[in-house]
């Protein structure tokens, strides 16, 4: 599956497209790492466990996203977008989404 | 004398803010230069197509990055009286600062350990993970959350 945030995927040909994919997720940050976060924010520095909270999020809304491109039959998801909304004060949402397509290589000149 | 104590708290954090989080930060300024510096030769991009894209490479994928910085005790200090009287806010300036540029060079590190030399289609975007656009009365420490998103594909440098 090739994944891109661009329009077009540069050495292939879009042949098909399989329409809008998409992928959520709703995460709260457990106390633990709101207490670390207190404690951060009095010397500064990068809240490691909000990174990796970051980073966990987007990874599973990207494999649900991709998981309906397989389903769709596509092989690849083009101009994926993330967004993020704050549900309540204590979680946040994370939603990717993408068009899903079918493509193939370019013939090499 | 007992209200002196969190007199005293507040002074101690403030010194805090003052030694260590400025030392975080220019550490930090320091460790990005180093950085940048040794990812000069990389073809960082934001439009959405594929400069100098060499033929029969490998397909291009996406890469992601996040991070998020906190602000120190003395940030926030000097925020809440910036506030007052209006104005530019430096030391969030530069807190903002400081994600985004971690962030673009996270993008980076990750392309090149995947065997590209460039990115395209540079995303840069904030996170709203600390609540405060539902519930802005709870009053939370400021901090700056980055999300970029970039295309690595393989480049065949114009030789310089």
């Amino acid at each position: 599956m090739i994944v891109t945030n661009t329009e077009s995927i540069a050495g292939y040909r879009i042949v098909a497209l399989k329409g809008l994919v998409q992928g959520n997720t709703v995460r709260a940050k457990h106390a633990g790492r709101d207490i670390a976060a207190g404690l951060k924010n009095l010397v500064g520095g990068e809240l490691k466990g909000y990174t990796e909270l970051l980073t966990e999020s987007r990874r599973q809304a990207m494999e649900r996203m991709l998981q309906q491109a397989q389903q769709l039959g596509a092989n690849a998801v083009v101009n994926v977008r993330f967004t993020t909304s704050a549900v309540t004060a204590g979680a946040a949402e994370l939603y990717a989404y993408g068009t899903a397509v079918v493509v193939e290589p370019e013939a090499t000149a | 004398m007992e209200f002196l104590c969190p007199l005293g708290f507040v002074l101690f954090f403030l010194a805090l803010g003052f030694f260590v989080g400025s030392n975080v930060e220019r550490s930090h300024f320091r460790d990005l230069e180093r950085r940048e510096s040794l990812h000069r030769d990389f073809l960082v991009t934001q439009v959405d197509h594929f400069p100098f894209r060499q033929g029969g490479a490998k397909p291009p994928v996406i890469v992601m990055a996040d991070t998020v910085i906190a602000c120190d005790y003395l940030k926030a200090f000097l925020a809440f009286w910036r506030n007052l009287f209006g104005g530019e806010v430096r030391s969030y300036n530069r807190m903002m600062e400081r994600a985004r540029r971690e962030s673009i060079l996270r993008l980076i590190e990750a392309a090149r350990q995947q065997g590209y030399n460039a990115i395209c289609n540079v995303r840069l975007e904030t996170a709203d993970i600390g609540g405060s656009v539902v519930s802005p009365q709870n009053n939370r420490p400021a901090m700056a959350a980055i999300q970029a998103t970039a295309t690595a594909y393989v480049a065949g440098m114009p030789s310089s």
